[in-house]
């Protein structure tokens, strides 16, 4: 299979001397056509890895190569055959829908015959065809992330990051995001890569999964041999015995004080 | 369709959405404003003052005040032009949007262009109006053709390029701030202390003492050589020496070669700016973190301890040294109370004050003290309704919101007003230490009623953003309220003494009145 996402000893250091490992050594690779989640905890460095591959943020050390172009010496192009949804995504709220599609698709150089269509199926896709015309200001926050992955899909690259996709939607529209994913990855081959904490999504969407902590990736493989490899039988087990979490009997320790009243 | 140019469509469709039903006809309808200002009113104006003044002009642009007073009037405009895209940018201190430019393939010049080009049309506008009323004054003093075009490209080249440095120092200052919490802050904190270096430069010039500078032969000359650092003054220098030329039979020896190498200069320096903003737009539009360091609380030192003293120590004090540390720890609440400070000192400095009793020497605090109370207490509702919320899920928590807020106020404002009245007073010829004391008793007295009054407001009619033109709202009725209420108390009483007495009094009513009525209104909202 074609790797289309190739990371060498990828890092990204903050502070002094570096003492901050945000990606730390991130060996990984990524096929053509599959679907691949990059889980881990709060502060783990799934964005930062993102953001390194979408040559947002350069890299302390090692690269990456996106398509065959290296995010260090061909920026640009890394740019153009990806799409990227952030998790906190910034919107111009004073523009309407599809004038922000429009924007975003001169940005990417999405040619001018083609662009109008493009967005009204965009906005069909995503039931917003009615507010075309609304503020963006005026969405609710599923409407709003709605709008940002059509903004991801308006230049139709073949690779996709999606940072928590799914995270402030309701479950109608999650499930819808879910259907969409499958069915770019599917239908219309598109690689995708997925950071998220909500375990049933990435276990439910992706091919792959990688597991980050503290910068590093400590596992990687399918939910089923990363099951097998911490001999846990569901991927929050799995998840927890690998990063790490709150013991039971510590849950209620905090009452143990006595001669206190409230 | 090139990358700046769709940033720049972006960015004027931004700028100009509350009026995008008339968009469309907007450039017509600007058209046809400036015409009318610039071809009309400003002519018309000119005619008229000079009708009036004719040979105070002449007597102005002949004398040696010209140039510097020149100088400082193109350096206010520049300095405008510089801060208020910075202004504008920092009101609203978010990083997101870089997100979108750098994961799209566009260089981060084309941005930086992009954003200025996109701001341009309404800065143009400014533009047009500022040389057109300038070249309006011009050229009745018998100023030609060619030294008029020349002129006009002053304005633009010294305008255009204060915006162009503008443009770089928002961008980098959102960048920079825009990523922490901390940076935010003082990125809402900037906007105040930015104005305060132009607010003293012109009350130095209405106050009368940098203007009596420039006319001394002794001092103007170090003013000019001082402004002559600024691009603005070599543009000044152009039509002060065009002006000179015009009404000076003799004229101005080696004229064309000062100009060329004025105007020659401002070329260059218009065109540096543009090739450093182009070098440094790469840092400007940049996500990489600058730095990890997390603010950290100390423990309570002896300023909290004594605090929760005031406060009666157990849940009260505790509650109060809270209030004071979220209101303490933001720089944008600082920034405020500087800016009203530095009000207060500008004004004492340039104004003077009259010093021939008690009284007369704290009239300018009555108006000021107000201001700063409405500033401090404005805070109570920016947090938003949630964090009303907070206290009125706790039993009892309203009363004890507005007591806390009441005192915690006061104690931010009072140590500023004791100082100043001290200040004020210990000047006054033959002060007693009894009237130091009950001077500044009764303007503590004035301080707390404002506050009340301040805190009764804000609760009745809540900001719950921290747009400073909702805030400047309430702060408004504040200030009006204090006018009304001197002007009330000196026309009933003629005494100083006892008007101020009355002055007192009426604040307090009014204070204890809206912050009954705050209270209660503090349980209704939703």
């Amino acid at each position: 299979m074609k790797v289309l996402i190739q990371t060498d000893r990828l890092s990204k250091y903050y502070g002094k001397g570096g003492e901050i490992k945000a990606v730390d050594n991130l060996d990984l690779e990524v096929y053509e056509g599959e679907t691949f989640g990059l889980l881990g905890p709060n502060g783990a460095g799934k964005t930062t890895a993102i953001r390194l591959l979408n040559c947002i943020i350069k890299p302390t050390s090692g690269t990456a190569r996106v398509m065959g172009h290296d995010i260090l010496d061909d920026d640009l192009e890394v740019k153009r055959v990806t799409g990227l949804l952030t998790e906190s995504p910034g919107l111009y709220e004073k523009l309407s829908a599809y004038e922000f599609l429009e924007f975003m698709g001169a940005l990417y150089d999405v040619p001018e015959d083609i662009l109008p269509r493009r967005i009204e199926e965009l906005l069909k896709l995503f039931g917003l065809q009615k507010r075309r015309d609304y503020l963006l200001e005026g969405y609710s926050r599923g409407m709003k992330q709605r709008i940002l992955i059509a903004s991801a899909l308006i230049h139709d690259p073949p690779i996709l990051f999606l940072d928590e996709p799914t995270s402030t939607l309701d479950p109608r529209a999650a499930l819808m995001v879910k259907n969409l994913v499958r069915k770019l990855a599917e239908d219309a081959g598109k690689t995708i890569f997925i950071c998220s904490h909500i375990l049933p999504v990435v276990e439910e969407l992706c091919d792959r999964i990688g597991i980050i902590n503290k910068g590093r990736l400590v596992a990687l493989g399918t939910v089923d041999s990363i099951k097998k490899q911490t001999r846990k039988d569901t991927l929050e087990d799995a998840f927890i015995a690998i990063t790490g979490g709150v013991r039971k009997k510590e849950l209620l320790s905090w009452r143990e004080q006595r001669g206190t009243s409230a | 369709m090139r990358k700046w140019l769709v940033i720049a469509r972006n960015e004027y469709r931004i700028l100009t959405n509350s009026i995008r039903r008339i968009r469309r006809y907007f450039p017509i309808l600007a058209i046809l404003l400036l015409v009318f200002l610039v071809g009309f009113l400003a002519p018309l104006m000119a005619g008229w003052i000079y009708g009036l003044l004719h040979d105070e002009f002449l007597a102005f642009f002949v004398s040696i005040a010209a140039m510097g007073t020149m100088q400082l009037v193109l350096f206010m405009f520049f300095f405008l032009f510089i801060t208020y895209p910075v202004n504008s940018s920092l009101k609203d201190v978010r990083t997101e949007e870089y997100e979108i430019f750098l994961s799209a393939p566009v260089k981060p010049s084309d941005v930086l262009l992009g954003k200025f080009m996109g701001i341009l049309p309404l800065y143009a506008i400014a533009i047009a109006a500022i040389t057109g009323f300038f070249t309006a004054f011009l050229i009745p003093l018998g100023i030609g053709v060619i030294e008029t075009i020349i002129i006009i490209a002053v304005f633009v080249l010294t305008f255009l390029s204060a915006i162009w440095i503008g443009t770089l120092i928002a961008a980098i200052l959102r960048s920079r701030l825009g990523r922490t919490s901390r940076g935010k802050d003082i990125g809402k904190a900037l906007p105040l202390i930015i104005v305060l270096p132009i607010i003293a430069l012109m009350y130095a010039l209405m106050g009368g003492g940098l203007t009596q500078a420039l006319s001394d032969p002794g001092t103007s000359g170090t003013v000019q050589t001082i402004m002559n650092i600024f691009p603005s003054s070599w543009g000044a220098g152009i039509m002060t020496l065009f002006a000179h030329a015009a009404i000076n039979s003799i004229g101005v020896p080696n004229l064309w070669f000062e100009v060329l190498i004025r105007f020659g200069g401002l070329v260059l320096f218009f065109l540096g700016t543009l090739w450093l903003g182009e070098r440094v737009a790469s840092r400007a539009y940049s996500l990489e973190a600058m730095s990890f360091t997390a603010s950290k609380a100390k423990p309570d030192g002896t300023f909290y301890r004594t605090v929760r003293s005031i406060g009666g120590g157990r849940s009260f004090g505790t509650l109060l040294v809270s209030i004071f540390k979220d209101y303490g720890r933001r720089f944008e609440n600082l920034s405020k109370i500087i800016y009203v400070v530095g009000l207060l000192i500008l004004v004492s400095v340039f104004f003077g004050m009259d010093r021939s009793e008690p009284g007369s020497a704290l009239v300018m605090g009555l108006f000021i003290f107000p201001f700063l109370a409405a500033f401090v207490v404005g805070e109570v509702t920016v947090r938003g309704k949630e964090s009303l919320f907070l206290y009125r899920k706790a039993p009892g928590g309203e009363g004890r919101l507005v007591k806390a807020r009441l005192l915690q106020s006061c104690l931010v404002v009072f140590p500023i007003a004791m100082v100043y009245s001290i200040l004020s007073l210990i000047l006054v010829q033959n002060i007693t230490i009894l009237d130091v004391l009950i001077f500044t008793g009764l303007l503590l007295l004035i301080v707390t009623g404002f506050v009340a009054f301040s805190l009764g407001l804000f609760l009745l009619m809540p900001v719950f953003t921290d747009k400073p033109a909702e805030l400047m709202g309430n702060v408004m009725i504040v200030m009006i309220t204090s006018i009304v209420v001197f002007v009330v108390s000196f026309v009933l009483i003629k005494d100083f003494l006892g008007s101020l007495l009355l002055f007192t009094a009426i604040v307090w009513m009014l204070g204890t009145a809206f912050l009954y009525m705050g209270k209660m209104n503090l349980s209704r909202i939703e």
